[in-house]
């Protein structure tokens, strides 16, 4: 490759806005690492229970259950007791893995394609993937945010997992409060899909 | 015809009621409302980073009508439209059901193109023309999707009547849930009516309606319903299946993945 060649590329990838800046490139790594070893349990798995089960130990060290359930719930979630936040907080990582696991079809695995990152704000980074499964191509972008760079949001399509909670659990609380939020996270984990 | 009418009657009724993104209402932008909604977004939020006080929200006055028709809806797709789907994908392998996506998808060019072409975009309805011209004469009429291993025309986002009127600067105006097809809002509808209208499946309809030598016209319409029956389940699934409140998430999908559309 010339020099020129080499040149005209740096200097293309230089002013790329937002790619790959330090910033973003530990909270990259760290995603791509957790996608993978997610992917590798789902084509161990042959039932949708069993990557449930499989992938909840990963899903646990890369994902802040804690500020997901803490914003599905709102600003409701101040007046609730630690034992109803520790409830919350166990059903929604229940809701939230299984949602997940019930995306995938055992024995088909997803072709990801990572996309330049974004930093919205300090101690957040935004990675948007291409995902290619069963012959449909989705945009699923990572919501990753400091401390310890945890996943806390998944954007399909640019539908957000928490904003499409927050809308439901929001009106629960304001018509029943912390108990109601709690007993309808607790009637959608019981209720089989 | 009707269309026609029910077409501008849409739109003098969206005009009434939409929100112009600049110019005609200065007062709507002063800085004091900005900073009072920015109080209350504040007052929302649980921590620094949440922003999700008004993410997927919209005005829905009608939400007691709205979640009858839901659940209205909701009972037919489970009576009528499953068992519909489920066969149509029994009946079907798989790659002949992807070729006839492929095809009504190739066919609706117009549509993405002409809303490109509204919205401005001229170097994407360029692409859009590039992808149509690849797939009818090497993908044959459209059947096999080669668009999707050309880098630059793989991934183009698809443009719609709804997403123009967004452009142009209506809001969505009131929440709307509709008997069979589900959630829409004013302007989303009338995007919608647009769409149907230029959607070349339909153009039979137009063309000869009442000629009794060309009853083939109404072939194409329902084809089109019962070939996208799947993946619209699918999608309303998605929606629905893990929901504390299916209405509310649904309703909330709904908005997002508008928006975002329109964004792109």
């Amino acid at each position: 490759m010339s020099y020129r060649v080499l040149l005209t590329l740096l200097l293309a990838l230089a002013t790329q806005p937002n790619v790959c800046t330090a910033a973003s490139a530990e909270p990259e790594t760290k995603l791509k690492g957790a996608v993978n070893e997610v992917l590798s349990v789902a084509n161990r798995s042959n039932s949708k229970a069993a990557i449930a089960t499989g992938v909840r130990p990963l899903l646990q060290r890369y994902i802040s259950f804690e500020t997901m359930t803490r914003r599905a719930v709102g600003p409701g979630w101040r007046s609730f007791d630690s034992s109803q936040q520790a409830r919350a907080t166990q059903l929604f990582t229940t809701l939230v893995i299984r949602t997940y696991a019930n995306k995938f079809t055992p024995g088909q695995l997803p072709e990801i394609q990572y996309r330049a990152a974004t930093e919205p704000a300090t101690g957040r980074v935004d990675v948007p993937t291409t995902v290619v499964y069963q012959g449909n191509r989705y945009t699923v972008t990572y919501r990753i945010e400091q401390p310890g760079w945890l996943i806390t949001d998944v954007v399909i399509e640019g539908v957000s997992m928490i904003a499409n909670y927050r809308s439901q659990l929001d009106a629960t609380f304001k018509k029943g409060g912390a108990e109601a939020v709690v007993q309808s996270l607790e009637s959608s984990v019981s209720k089989q899909p | 015809m009707k269309t026609v009418v029910l077409l501008s009657l849409s739109v003098s009724l969206l005009a009434s009621c939409a929100t112009p993104k600049v110019g005609q209402h200065p007062a709507a932008n002063t800085p004091v409302e900005a900073t009072a909604k920015e109080k209350l977004l504040k007052s929302e939020a649980t921590d620094d980073l949440d922003d999700y006080a008004d993410a997927g929200q919209v005005n829905d006055p009608l939400e007691k009508l709205n979640r009858v028709t839901f659940w209205l809806n909701d009972g037919f797709y489970t009576v009528f439209f499953r068992p519909l789907s489920k066969g149509y994908e029994k009946v079907l392998p798989k790659f002949v059901r992807r070729g006839i996506d492929n095809v009504f998808e190739n066919v609706k060019y117009p549509v993405r193109m002409a809303n490109c072409v509204l919205q401005g975009k001229g170097e994407r309805a360029g692409l859009e023309t590039q992808k149509f011209v690849t797939n009818t004469l090497i993908g044959v009429g459209g059947l096999v999707r080669v668009s999707d291993k050309i880098n630059p025309i793989a991934d183009i986002p698809a443009e719609d009547c709804g997403q123009t009127l967004a452009q142009w600067g209506f809001g969505h105006g009131p929440y709307i849930v509709i008997p069979l097809f589900g959630p829409s809002s004013l302007r989303e509808f009338v995007g919608l009516a647009g769409d149907y209208a230029a959607h070349p499946a339909n153009y039979g309809l137009y063309l000869y309606n009442g000629n009794g030598n060309h009853d083939w016209m109404y072939i194409p319409p329902p084809s089109n319903t019962l070939r996208s029956m799947p993946d619209q389940l699918e999608k309303y699934d998605a929606a629905t299946q893990e929901a504390v409140d299916p209405y509310l998430s649904a309703r909330t999908a709904y908005i997002q993945q508008r928006d975002e559309a329109a964004k792109k």
